[in-house]
Protein backbone atom coordinates (compact mmCIF):
# COMPACT_ATOMS: atom_id res chain seq x y z
CA UNK A 1 0.00 0.00 0.00
CA UNK A 2 1.52 3.49 -0.49
CA UNK A 3 3.42 5.05 2.02
CA UNK A 4 0.37 7.12 3.88
CA UNK A 5 0.40 11.07 4.04
CA UNK A 6 -2.31 13.20 3.66
CA UNK A 7 -4.35 12.41 0.65
CA UNK A 8 -7.50 12.91 1.08
CA UNK A 9 -9.80 9.44 -0.05
CA UNK A 10 -13.44 11.25 1.51
CA UNK A 11 -12.78 14.17 -0.03
CA UNK A 12 -11.48 12.64 -4.08
CA UNK A 13 -14.62 10.45 -3.53
CA UNK A 14 -16.93 13.76 -3.02
CA UNK A 15 -15.15 15.63 -5.83
CA UNK A 16 -15.90 12.33 -8.52
CA UNK A 17 -19.55 12.26 -6.87
CA UNK A 18 -19.69 16.01 -8.32
CA UNK A 19 -18.53 15.02 -11.73
CA UNK A 20 -14.67 15.72 -11.27
CA UNK A 21 -12.97 13.46 -13.44
CA UNK A 22 -9.90 15.01 -11.86
CA UNK A 23 -10.22 13.36 -9.11
CA UNK A 24 -10.72 9.73 -10.45
CA UNK A 25 -7.57 10.23 -11.85
CA UNK A 26 -5.62 10.96 -8.74
CA UNK A 27 -7.10 8.17 -7.17
CA UNK A 28 -5.73 6.10 -10.31
CA UNK A 29 -2.64 7.47 -10.15
CA UNK A 30 -2.12 6.72 -6.87
CA UNK A 31 -3.90 3.36 -5.86
CA UNK A 32 -4.11 1.61 -9.39
CA UNK A 33 -0.61 0.10 -9.07
CA UNK A 34 -1.51 -1.47 -5.62
CA UNK A 35 -5.21 -2.16 -6.64
CA UNK A 36 -4.28 -4.18 -9.89
CA UNK A 37 -2.07 -6.18 -7.42
CA UNK A 38 -5.22 -7.00 -5.25
CA UNK A 39 -7.05 -7.79 -8.43
CA UNK A 40 -4.64 -9.90 -9.94
CA UNK A 41 -4.58 -12.30 -6.74
CA UNK A 42 -8.11 -12.94 -6.83
CA UNK A 43 -8.39 -13.54 -10.63
CA UNK A 44 -4.78 -14.67 -11.48
CA UNK A 45 -4.68 -13.69 -14.86
CA UNK A 46 -3.98 -10.14 -15.87
CA UNK A 47 -6.06 -9.65 -19.02
CA UNK A 48 -8.60 -10.43 -17.02
CA UNK A 49 -7.59 -8.45 -13.46
CA UNK A 50 -7.30 -5.53 -15.80
CA UNK A 51 -10.41 -5.72 -17.04
CA UNK A 52 -11.82 -6.06 -13.21
CA UNK A 53 -9.92 -2.78 -12.44
CA UNK A 54 -11.82 -1.24 -15.55
CA UNK A 55 -15.24 -2.09 -14.21
CA UNK A 56 -14.22 -1.44 -10.23
CA UNK A 57 -12.96 2.34 -11.24
CA UNK A 58 -16.17 2.85 -13.70
CA UNK A 59 -18.51 1.32 -10.57
CA UNK A 60 -15.94 3.74 -8.10
CA UNK A 61 -17.31 7.09 -10.45
CA UNK A 62 -21.25 5.98 -11.15
CA UNK A 63 -21.20 5.00 -7.20
CA UNK A 64 -18.92 7.81 -5.71
CA UNK A 65 -22.37 9.25 -4.88
CA UNK A 66 -23.87 6.58 -2.55
CA UNK A 67 -20.31 6.83 -0.43
CA UNK A 68 -20.66 7.77 3.01
CA UNK A 69 -17.94 8.62 5.02
CA UNK A 70 -19.94 8.06 8.29
CA UNK A 71 -19.92 4.33 7.58
CA UNK A 72 -16.14 4.01 6.26
CA UNK A 73 -12.81 5.47 5.42
CA UNK A 74 -12.83 5.90 1.83
CA UNK A 75 -9.68 4.38 0.77
CA UNK A 76 -10.99 1.17 2.60
CA UNK A 77 -14.71 1.63 0.19
CA UNK A 78 -12.51 1.69 -2.88
CA UNK A 79 -10.53 -1.12 -1.67
CA UNK A 80 -13.79 -2.93 -1.42
CA UNK A 81 -15.30 -1.94 -4.88
CA UNK A 82 -12.13 -3.71 -6.49
CA UNK A 83 -12.48 -6.67 -4.11
CA UNK A 84 -16.02 -7.24 -5.34
CA UNK A 85 -15.86 -6.66 -8.76
CA UNK A 86 -12.86 -9.55 -8.46
CA UNK A 87 -14.42 -11.43 -6.06
CA UNK A 88 -17.93 -11.77 -8.23
CA UNK A 89 -15.55 -12.29 -11.47
CA UNK A 90 -14.41 -15.69 -10.11
CA UNK A 91 -17.07 -16.84 -8.85
CA UNK A 92 -19.52 -15.97 -11.81
CA UNK A 93 -16.60 -17.44 -13.71
CA UNK A 94 -16.08 -21.00 -12.34
CA UNK A 95 -11.77 -20.72 -12.45
CA UNK A 96 -10.53 -22.95 -14.65
CA UNK A 97 -7.80 -21.35 -15.88
CA UNK A 98 -4.30 -21.91 -14.41
CA UNK A 99 -2.01 -19.38 -13.05
CA UNK A 100 -0.03 -18.29 -15.87
CA UNK A 101 3.78 -18.49 -15.89
CA UNK A 102 4.40 -15.04 -14.97
CA UNK A 103 1.66 -15.37 -11.63
CA UNK A 104 3.24 -18.22 -10.88
CA UNK A 105 6.16 -16.89 -11.13
CA UNK A 106 5.86 -13.91 -9.34
CA UNK A 107 3.68 -15.37 -6.45
CA UNK A 108 6.78 -18.17 -6.01
CA UNK A 109 9.16 -14.70 -5.74
CA UNK A 110 6.76 -13.71 -3.03
CA UNK A 111 6.75 -16.90 -1.17
CA UNK A 112 11.01 -16.59 -1.05
CA UNK A 113 10.36 -13.14 0.20
CA UNK A 114 8.02 -13.95 3.05
CA UNK A 115 10.01 -16.98 3.98
CA UNK A 116 13.32 -14.91 4.25
CA UNK A 117 11.28 -12.31 6.06
CA UNK A 118 9.46 -15.17 8.41
CA UNK A 119 12.66 -16.47 9.26
CA UNK A 120 14.64 -12.88 10.12
CA UNK A 121 15.34 -12.58 13.37
CA UNK A 122 12.92 -11.05 15.89
CA UNK A 123 12.99 -7.47 16.32
CA UNK A 124 13.01 -6.16 12.85
CA UNK A 125 10.75 -3.53 11.14
CA UNK A 126 7.85 -4.74 10.19
CA UNK A 127 4.56 -2.75 8.36
CA UNK A 128 2.28 -2.22 11.03
CA UNK A 129 -0.98 -4.23 10.24
CA UNK A 130 -2.40 -2.50 13.18
CA UNK A 131 -4.72 -4.78 15.48
CA UNK A 132 -5.03 -6.89 12.81
CA UNK A 133 -1.16 -7.75 13.25
CA UNK A 134 -1.71 -9.22 17.18
CA UNK A 135 -4.86 -11.11 16.62
CA UNK A 136 -3.99 -13.22 13.60
CA UNK A 137 -0.26 -13.88 15.36
CA UNK A 138 -2.70 -15.23 17.70
CA UNK A 139 -4.40 -17.65 15.78
CA UNK A 140 -3.53 -21.03 15.19
CA UNK A 141 -1.25 -21.30 11.82
CA UNK A 142 -3.79 -23.26 10.44
CA UNK A 143 -6.71 -21.29 10.50
CA UNK A 144 -4.67 -17.87 9.75
CA UNK A 145 -3.62 -19.99 6.27
CA UNK A 146 -7.37 -20.54 5.67
CA UNK A 147 -7.95 -16.68 5.83
CA UNK A 148 -4.99 -15.33 4.52
CA UNK A 149 -5.73 -17.38 1.26
CA UNK A 150 -9.79 -16.72 1.03
CA UNK A 151 -9.03 -13.36 1.35
CA UNK A 152 -5.82 -12.36 -0.28
CA UNK A 153 -5.97 -14.97 -3.07
CA UNK A 154 -9.94 -15.46 -3.62
CA UNK A 155 -9.70 -18.68 -3.07
CA UNK A 156 -12.86 -20.90 -2.44
CA UNK A 157 -13.38 -23.46 0.87
CA UNK A 158 -12.88 -25.91 -2.49
CA UNK A 159 -9.64 -24.48 -3.36
CA UNK A 160 -8.11 -23.50 0.23
CA UNK A 161 -8.75 -27.55 0.88
CA UNK A 162 -7.38 -28.54 -2.24
CA UNK A 163 -4.18 -26.11 -1.67
CA UNK A 164 -3.57 -27.22 1.72
CA UNK A 165 -4.44 -30.99 1.45
CA UNK A 166 -7.31 -30.13 4.08
CA UNK A 167 -10.72 -31.98 4.40
CA UNK A 168 -13.51 -29.53 3.51
CA UNK A 169 -15.33 -29.72 6.79
CA UNK A 170 -12.74 -28.80 8.37
CA UNK A 171 -11.96 -25.80 6.11
CA UNK A 172 -14.80 -24.25 6.97
CA UNK A 173 -14.88 -25.08 10.73
CA UNK A 174 -11.93 -23.94 10.57
CA UNK A 175 -12.22 -20.01 8.64
CA UNK A 176 -15.54 -19.92 10.61
CA UNK A 177 -13.89 -20.15 14.32
CA UNK A 178 -10.94 -17.96 12.90
CA UNK A 179 -13.20 -15.04 12.22
CA UNK A 180 -14.93 -15.63 15.42
CA UNK A 181 -11.35 -15.55 16.40
CA UNK A 182 -10.83 -12.24 15.03
CA UNK A 183 -13.70 -10.40 15.81
CA UNK A 184 -13.69 -11.43 19.17
CA UNK A 185 -10.00 -10.20 19.33
CA UNK A 186 -10.29 -6.85 17.47
CA UNK A 187 -13.39 -5.36 19.05
CA UNK B 1 -35.75 -13.45 24.81
CA UNK B 2 -38.24 -13.65 21.76
CA UNK B 3 -37.58 -16.41 19.41
CA UNK B 4 -39.90 -15.24 16.90
CA UNK B 5 -37.58 -12.14 16.60
CA UNK B 6 -37.56 -11.75 12.31
CA UNK B 7 -34.42 -10.12 12.36
CA UNK B 8 -31.69 -11.31 13.98
CA UNK B 9 -29.64 -8.75 16.64
CA UNK B 10 -26.39 -7.19 14.47
CA UNK B 11 -23.88 -9.31 16.74
CA UNK B 12 -25.67 -12.21 16.43
CA UNK B 13 -23.58 -15.50 14.63
CA UNK B 14 -25.57 -15.76 11.71
CA UNK B 15 -25.30 -12.19 11.05
CA UNK B 16 -21.35 -12.00 11.73
CA UNK B 17 -20.50 -15.61 10.38
CA UNK B 18 -22.18 -14.40 6.92
CA UNK B 19 -21.29 -11.01 6.71
CA UNK B 20 -18.02 -12.41 7.57
CA UNK B 21 -17.61 -15.06 4.91
CA UNK B 22 -18.70 -12.73 2.36
CA UNK B 23 -16.24 -10.12 2.77
CA UNK B 24 -13.33 -12.64 2.81
CA UNK B 25 -15.24 -13.97 -0.32
CA UNK B 26 -15.61 -17.63 0.32
CA UNK B 27 -19.80 -17.27 -0.62
CA UNK B 28 -20.62 -18.64 -4.39
CA UNK B 29 -22.33 -16.61 -6.52
CA UNK B 30 -25.89 -16.64 -5.74
CA UNK B 31 -24.82 -16.24 -2.32
CA UNK B 32 -23.19 -13.04 -2.90
CA UNK B 33 -25.50 -11.69 -4.75
CA UNK B 34 -28.63 -12.74 -1.99
CA UNK B 35 -26.00 -10.79 0.96
CA UNK B 36 -25.61 -7.53 -1.44
CA UNK B 37 -29.99 -7.94 -1.58
CA UNK B 38 -29.98 -7.83 1.79
CA UNK B 39 -27.88 -5.34 2.96
CA UNK B 40 -30.25 -2.59 1.32
CA UNK B 41 -32.64 -3.75 3.44
CA UNK B 42 -30.61 -5.16 6.51
CA UNK B 43 -28.69 -1.99 8.26
CA UNK B 44 -27.23 -4.78 10.64
CA UNK B 45 -25.83 -7.23 8.25
CA UNK B 46 -24.12 -3.74 5.91
CA UNK B 47 -22.93 -2.60 9.28
CA UNK B 48 -21.32 -6.14 9.49
CA UNK B 49 -19.83 -5.92 6.18
CA UNK B 50 -18.46 -2.52 6.64
CA UNK B 51 -17.13 -3.79 10.63
CA UNK B 52 -15.87 -6.66 8.22
CA UNK B 53 -14.01 -5.02 5.69
CA UNK B 54 -12.69 -2.68 7.90
CA UNK B 55 -10.91 -5.41 10.01
CA UNK B 56 -9.49 -7.32 6.93
CA UNK B 57 -8.36 -4.13 4.86
CA UNK B 58 -5.00 -4.52 6.04
CA UNK B 59 -4.48 -7.94 4.14
CA UNK B 60 -4.31 -5.97 0.99
CA UNK B 61 -1.10 -5.24 1.63
CA UNK B 62 0.05 -8.64 1.06
CA UNK B 63 -0.71 -8.42 -2.51
CA UNK B 64 2.32 -7.28 -4.65
CA UNK B 65 1.49 -3.98 -6.59
CA UNK B 66 1.46 -4.46 -10.32
CA UNK B 67 1.97 -1.77 -12.64
CA UNK B 68 -1.47 -1.25 -14.78
CA UNK B 69 -0.51 -1.32 -18.63
CA UNK B 70 -0.18 2.17 -20.21
CA UNK B 71 -3.71 1.34 -22.21
CA UNK B 72 -5.62 0.78 -18.91
CA UNK B 73 -6.60 4.54 -17.60
CA UNK B 74 -7.45 5.46 -21.24
CA UNK B 75 -9.88 2.51 -21.71
CA UNK B 76 -11.70 3.75 -17.95
CA UNK B 77 -11.55 7.77 -19.27
CA UNK B 78 -13.15 6.55 -22.58
CA UNK B 79 -15.92 4.44 -20.34
CA UNK B 80 -16.54 6.93 -17.93
CA UNK B 81 -16.90 9.91 -20.84
CA UNK B 82 -19.46 7.56 -22.15
CA UNK B 83 -21.33 5.14 -19.92
CA UNK B 84 -22.79 3.24 -22.95
CA UNK B 85 -19.82 2.79 -24.48
CA UNK B 86 -18.68 1.14 -20.80
CA UNK B 87 -21.51 -1.12 -21.00
CA UNK B 88 -20.40 -2.57 -24.54
CA UNK B 89 -17.06 -2.74 -23.62
CA UNK B 90 -18.08 -5.37 -21.11
CA UNK B 91 -19.71 -7.43 -22.85
CA UNK B 92 -17.51 -7.95 -25.59
CA UNK B 93 -13.84 -6.88 -25.06
CA UNK B 94 -12.44 -5.26 -28.73
CA UNK B 95 -9.65 -7.54 -30.13
CA UNK B 96 -7.28 -4.44 -29.86
CA UNK B 97 -7.75 -4.83 -26.11
CA UNK B 98 -6.28 -8.11 -26.22
CA UNK B 99 -3.89 -6.89 -28.55
CA UNK B 100 -2.54 -4.15 -25.83
CA UNK B 101 -2.53 -6.79 -23.16
CA UNK B 102 -0.19 -8.92 -24.90
CA UNK B 103 1.71 -5.53 -26.20
CA UNK B 104 2.19 -5.41 -22.35
CA UNK B 105 3.30 -8.61 -21.64
CA UNK B 106 6.98 -7.63 -21.87
CA UNK B 107 6.30 -5.07 -19.79
CA UNK B 108 4.64 -7.01 -17.00
CA UNK B 109 7.52 -9.66 -17.43
CA UNK B 110 10.02 -6.74 -16.66
CA UNK B 111 7.68 -5.43 -13.74
CA UNK B 112 7.05 -9.06 -12.42
CA UNK B 113 10.09 -8.47 -9.99
CA UNK B 114 9.15 -5.34 -8.74
CA UNK B 115 7.62 -4.26 -5.30
CA UNK B 116 8.12 -7.45 -3.12
CA UNK B 117 9.85 -5.42 -0.08
CA UNK B 118 6.54 -4.83 1.04
CA UNK B 119 5.36 -7.79 1.36
CA UNK B 120 8.69 -9.07 2.55
CA UNK B 121 8.09 -7.14 5.94
CA UNK B 122 4.23 -7.67 6.04
CA UNK B 123 5.15 -11.49 5.88
CA UNK B 124 6.98 -11.61 9.13
CA UNK B 125 3.23 -12.18 10.92
CA UNK B 126 1.82 -14.41 7.58
CA UNK B 127 3.48 -17.21 6.12
CA UNK B 128 1.74 -18.47 2.87
CA UNK B 129 2.00 -22.07 2.41
CA UNK B 130 2.13 -22.59 -1.81
CA UNK B 131 1.58 -26.03 -3.09
CA UNK B 132 4.56 -28.49 -1.87
CA UNK B 133 6.75 -28.34 -4.84
CA UNK B 134 7.20 -24.61 -4.81
CA UNK B 135 8.81 -24.91 -1.22
CA UNK B 136 12.38 -23.39 -2.04
CA UNK B 137 15.57 -25.88 -1.38
CA UNK B 138 17.81 -23.40 -0.53
CA UNK B 139 17.73 -19.93 0.92
CA UNK B 140 20.61 -17.17 0.24
CA UNK B 141 19.71 -13.65 1.92
CA UNK B 142 22.56 -11.16 0.50
CA UNK B 143 23.06 -8.38 2.83
CA UNK B 144 24.94 -5.39 1.77
CA UNK B 145 28.54 -6.12 3.74
CA UNK B 146 28.97 -2.40 5.79
CA UNK B 147 25.54 -2.81 7.51
CA UNK B 148 24.35 -6.42 6.71
CA UNK B 149 20.90 -5.06 5.17
CA UNK B 150 19.64 -7.97 3.23
CA UNK B 151 19.11 -6.24 -0.47
CA UNK B 152 17.92 -10.04 -2.34
CA UNK B 153 17.09 -12.94 -2.03
CA UNK B 154 18.27 -16.36 -4.05
CA UNK B 155 15.86 -19.22 -4.19
CA UNK B 156 15.98 -22.26 -6.40
CA UNK B 157 13.69 -25.05 -6.60
CA UNK B 158 9.89 -24.33 -7.00
CA UNK B 159 8.15 -25.15 -10.36
CA UNK B 160 10.94 -24.06 -12.36
CA UNK B 161 13.39 -26.51 -10.82
CA UNK B 162 15.99 -25.63 -13.89
CA UNK B 163 16.56 -22.20 -12.80
CA UNK B 164 17.44 -19.72 -10.33
CA UNK B 165 15.84 -16.63 -9.05
CA UNK B 166 17.41 -13.58 -8.04
CA UNK B 167 14.79 -11.44 -6.15
CA UNK B 168 15.27 -8.16 -5.03
CA UNK B 169 13.92 -6.93 -1.64
CA UNK B 170 14.16 -2.78 -2.66
CA UNK B 171 15.57 -0.37 -4.84
CA UNK B 172 19.12 -0.01 -5.46
CA UNK B 173 21.60 3.09 -6.88
CA UNK B 174 23.89 2.17 -9.39
CA UNK B 175 25.60 4.76 -11.39
CA UNK B 176 24.58 5.05 -14.93
CA UNK B 177 28.36 4.38 -15.95
CA UNK B 178 28.56 1.04 -14.19
CA UNK B 179 26.71 -2.29 -13.37
CA UNK B 180 25.66 -4.82 -10.63
CA UNK B 181 26.75 -8.16 -11.55
CA UNK B 182 25.87 -11.72 -10.19
CA UNK B 183 28.13 -14.36 -9.06
CA UNK B 184 28.13 -17.54 -7.43
CA UNK B 185 31.12 -19.95 -6.46
CA UNK B 186 30.73 -23.41 -4.43
CA UNK B 187 33.31 -24.09 -1.77
CA UNK B 188 35.35 -26.53 -4.22
CA UNK B 189 35.09 -24.15 -7.03
CA UNK B 190 38.62 -22.44 -7.99
CA UNK B 191 36.70 -19.68 -9.36
CA UNK B 192 33.74 -17.77 -9.40
CA UNK B 193 31.35 -18.13 -12.04
CA UNK B 194 29.38 -15.19 -13.63
CA UNK B 195 25.24 -15.60 -13.25
CA UNK B 196 24.80 -12.31 -15.31
CA UNK B 197 24.23 -8.75 -14.81
CA UNK B 198 21.06 -7.54 -13.02
CA UNK B 199 18.98 -4.69 -13.55
CA UNK B 200 18.36 -2.81 -10.09
CA UNK B 201 15.07 -3.77 -8.26
CA UNK B 202 14.46 -6.37 -10.92
CA UNK B 203 14.37 -10.01 -10.61
CA UNK B 204 16.60 -12.13 -12.68
CA UNK B 205 16.04 -15.69 -13.64
CA UNK B 206 19.08 -17.83 -14.12
CA UNK B 207 19.22 -21.14 -15.85
CA UNK B 208 21.41 -23.28 -13.71
CA UNK B 209 21.07 -27.00 -16.10
CA UNK B 210 24.94 -25.89 -16.93
CA UNK B 211 26.23 -25.23 -13.21
CA UNK B 212 26.63 -28.30 -10.62
CA UNK B 213 23.56 -28.86 -8.48
CA UNK B 214 23.34 -25.89 -5.57
CA UNK B 215 25.36 -26.82 -2.16
CA UNK B 216 25.24 -25.89 0.81
CA UNK B 217 27.47 -22.50 2.06
CA UNK B 218 27.90 -21.64 -1.80
CA UNK B 219 28.61 -18.06 -2.30
CA UNK B 220 26.72 -15.57 -3.74
CA UNK B 221 27.54 -12.22 -4.52
CA UNK B 222 26.58 -8.87 -6.51
CA UNK B 223 29.93 -6.62 -7.22
CA UNK B 224 29.93 -3.18 -9.04
CA UNK B 225 31.80 -3.49 -12.13
CA UNK B 226 31.63 -1.60 -15.60
CA UNK B 227 28.46 -1.18 -18.04
CA UNK B 228 28.89 -4.15 -19.54
CA UNK B 229 30.03 -6.37 -16.48
CA UNK B 230 33.41 -7.25 -15.57
CA UNK B 231 35.89 -7.56 -18.74
CA UNK B 232 37.59 -10.95 -16.93
CA UNK B 233 36.20 -13.88 -15.93
CA UNK B 234 35.84 -13.11 -11.85
CA UNK B 235 34.71 -10.00 -9.86
CA UNK B 236 36.90 -6.71 -10.80
CA UNK B 237 34.81 -4.25 -8.32
CA UNK B 238 33.58 -3.71 -4.65
CA UNK B 239 30.92 -6.64 -3.09
CA UNK B 240 27.93 -4.56 -3.16
CA UNK B 241 25.80 -7.94 -1.60
CA UNK B 242 26.87 -10.99 -0.35
CA UNK B 243 25.67 -13.93 1.54
CA UNK B 244 25.41 -18.13 1.32
CA UNK B 245 23.31 -20.55 0.92
CA UNK B 246 21.01 -22.15 3.56
CA UNK B 247 18.95 -25.10 2.72
CA UNK B 248 15.85 -24.65 4.25
CA UNK B 249 14.09 -28.38 2.87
Amino acid sequence: MPAPDDFDYDAALAACAQGQRQALAQIYTRESRYLLGVALRIVRQRQYAEDVLHDAFVAIWQRATTFDAARGAGRGWIYSVVRNTALNWVRNNARDVPVDEETGAALEDEMAVQHHASTRDAGETRVDLGRLDGCLDRLEPGRRECIVLAYVDGCSHGEIAERTQTPLGTVKAWIQRGMRALRECMT
Amino acid sequence: MNPNTPTPPPDSDDIQSLAGEYVLGTLSAARRRDVEARMAQEPALRDAVDAWEARLLPLTALAEPVEPSLSLWKRIERSVASPAAAAAANVKRTAADVQTWWNNLNLWRGLAGTGFAAAAVMAAVLVVRMQAPATPQYMVVLVAPQDKAPGWVVQTGGRQQEQLSLIPLGTVAVPSDKSLQFWTKADAWRGPVSLGLVQPGKALRVPIDKLPALEANQLFELTLEPANGSPIDRPTGPIQFIGRAVKVL
